[in-house]
């Protein structure tokens, strides 16, 4: 029974690549094995009856409600040019410094967590806004297109970045039947917030290393990063660097420093802070003049889709892994992670080599949805830290984005990079970020108080 | 559509077609659209739940449950208007290079075998799971909470059904660019 669940899986990489929307290939795929299952008499028809009581879970997830909320602060953030105006006026700042536009793009990355969920359309919005200010500019191509994957993906692995509020939830019911298994009735729970938590020193180190790397370009081969000559950096502010500082870069970093500061000091909840984050940026856009009717519209449509894609993933993913447990999928993966040879670190091992392959198939959302929930319970019963786990899965498939050949972000960044970039180019700029990303990962895997030293300071867990 | 030699009742179903798919995405554009803006309501609204704990000392759980009630609809009732936008995202390593024909094909195909079973599926499960719901009048389980959980429950059926006609109508569409013959 357990091949028909691993068949099933197979099934569904396969068909994934046709290329139908994710969310209904997941769900379609598991209805046909699961009526399958029911008219073989592998289990009963009743078991499949659990889904409409699950959907219902789902649409009144409270922590689930941070998604939508922080998705529209990021959308308003970009359609009303705020973002834009926040990368130009650091790029003033660190403009007469070898290697400064570099580190404009590396810290808008990660400034512009919140709305980064879809590793495409973070890519994309950092490839139009910056990649062809890069080039003109004179960097390298092959500096500007590794720089501009490698920041579009971080911000997925740095708070309040939607795909740790997902991994969050996971997490926390997979830590519940992880403790449950164990035996542990008085449960510890984990939460969105000790995921944010965890995840800001790694974050943060990663911005340190991509610097550090960028200043080492400057010094030691300075025609790949120049620095943006004087009179270009007058143009760029007219209004006197004061003006430009106060309006462009004050305002958007306060507000995403105050919402990033006020879940970490515990004084409110992400939902909570999402919700005046995006309110917040709202009244930015007002006050600027930038948000007229029909940008208020565009925010409201793009919010309602990329909130519906992601929510109708999980309602997929729902259904798939009802079917997979249903046919048992998920002990025979628990037994084979338990018989493997060297115990915990092998288990890890195994399952973030499965993730970093899954990488290049499935996006972030799919994978928190569809492997988590089968992995995490057994690693976490194995005495894993759940927030060190959440971690290193997020940064293993960041990785995994920037991976030629076939890291998404690398095909999206090909998107819109212009015809004369090749993409051998492409492959040649990222490799130095994946090097510190594997470095990183690393560090983290030798030092797990990288990830849960804050949460424990904060939450005092 | 360039005009072109047709049977009368092969012009006629086509007709149908057209029509068809146009009223079922105008249904489905008008509700997605509409619950967009409940994403305003959804800020407003938990901005005044922070505002009402943080200032006033004061929880309101029937506040707090219409912004829940608020989100499940803008994300269940506007997925059949983010599929006709092709917004739901697709593992396009290979789609995004392939003719406009093959696409149609993979979208005849996935709305046919996919997503129709899927939906209908979603619609003929829940529907004891929905009238249970109805024949109780079932309410919140928090004091205070909102008394409309059966409504809550409805949007499920509502979903089902759009993104019925949504697979139909995606099916319909793909299915007459690959019937319509190669014009020169």
């Amino acid at each position: 029974m357990a091949a028909i669940a691993a068949l099933m899986f197979a099934c569904v990489c396969a068909v994934l690549l046709l290329g139908y929307p994710v969310a209904f290939t997941l769900g379609g795929v598991a209805l046909l094995f699961g009526l399958g299952g029911a008219l073989f008499d592998v289990f009963s028809f009743g078991e499949l009856l659990a889904m409409p009581s699950r959907l219902f879970g789902t649409m009144t997830n409270e922590t689930l409600i941070a998604v939508p909320l922080f998705i529209f602060m990021g959308v308003m953030l970009e359609r009303s040019r705020i973002a834009e105006q926040l990368l130009d006026s650091i790029a003033v700042l660190f403009g007469p410094m070898r290697g400064g536009l570099g580190i404009t793009v590396v810290l808008v990355g990660a400034l512009l967590a919140a709305s980064t969920g879809i590793v495409g359309a973070t890519v994309v919005t950092m490839g139009l806004l910056s990649l062809p200010t890069m080039l003109k500019r004179g960097y390298d191509p092959r500096v500007a297109t590794g720089t501009v994957c490698a920041s579009g993906t971080l911000g997925q692995v740095i708070p309040p970045s939607i795909i740790l509020v997902l991994l969050g939830d996971v997490l926390s019911s997979a830590y519940q039947r992880a403790q449950n298994n164990l035996g542990v009735f008085n449960t510890e729970t984990v939460s969105v917030g000790d995921l944010f938590a965890g995840a800001l020193l790694p974050g943060l180190l990663l911005v340190v290393l991509y610097i550090l790397y960028l200043l080492w370009l400057a010094w030691r081969a300075p025609e790949r990063v120049p620095a943006i000559p004087e009179q270009q950096r007058r143009e760029m502010h007219s209004g006197g660097i004061g003006v430009l500082l106060f309006a462009g870069l004050l305002p958007p970093l306060l507000l995403i420093l105050s919402v990033l500061g006020s879940i970490m000091l515990g004084v409110a909840t992400p939902t909570e802070a999402a919700a005046v984050g995006a309110f917040g940026a709202s009244l930015l856009a007002l006050v600027r003049g930038q948000l007229s009717l029909d940008t208020l519209r565009t925010v409201v449509e793009n919010t309602t889709k990329i909130t519906s894609m992601v929510f109708m993933i999980l309602i997929g993913a729902s259904l798939f892994s009802l079917v997979f447990s249903a046919f048992e999928g998920d002990l025979a993966v628990h037994a084979l992670l338990e018989s493997l040879p060297g115990g915990t670190f092998t288990a890890m091992a195994v399952v973030m080599l499965v993730m970093f392959l899954l990488g290049f198939i499935l996006d972030f959302i799919e994978i928190t949805f569809v492997v988590v929930p089968i992995v995490g319970p057994v690693l976490l019963t194995m005495g894993l830290d759940p927030v060190w786990l959440g971690v290193m899965m997020a940064i293993n498939l960041q990785t995994s984005f920037l991976t030629p050949p076939f890291g998404f972000a690398l095909f999206y960044l090909r998107g819109v990079a212009p015809p004369e970039i090749s993409t051998g180019d492409i492959y040649r700029g990222v490799m130095p970020f994946i090097i510190i990303q594997l470095f990183a990962l690393g560090l983290l895997a030798a030092f797990p108080g990288l990830a849960t030293w804050l949460p424990a300071i904060i939450y005092g867990g | 559509m360039p005009p072109r030699k047709a049977t009368s009742t092969n012009a006629v179903v086509r007709t149908t077609v057209v029509t068809c798919v146009h009223v079922i995405d105008a249904l489905n554009n008008a509700i997605g659209r509409s619950v967009a803006w409940l994403t305003v309501g959804m800020v407003l609204g938990y901005c005044l739940v922070v505002v009402l704990r943080y200032a006033f000392g004061i929880g309101s759980i029937a506040l707090q449950e219409s912004v829940t009630y608020m989100h499940a609809l803008v994300f269940m009732l506007a997925a059949a208007y983010t599929l006709r936008a092709d917004g739901h995202v697709r593992v396009d390593i290979f789609y995004r290079g392939w003719s406009q024909r093959r696409q149609d094909g993979v979208n005849l195909f996935g709305s046919l075998f996919l997503l129709l079973p899927l939906s209908l599926f979603l619609l003929l499960a829940s529907w004891g799971y929905v009238s249970d719901s109805w024949a109780r009048s079932e309410t919140s389980v928090e004091a205070g909470g909102l008394a409309y959980v059966y409504l809550l429950k409805t949007v499920i059926l509502i979903m089902a059904a759009q993104l019925i006609g949504a697979a139909l109508a995606r099916a319909g569409e793909a299915g007459l660019r690959l019937t319509q013959r190669q014009t020169p």
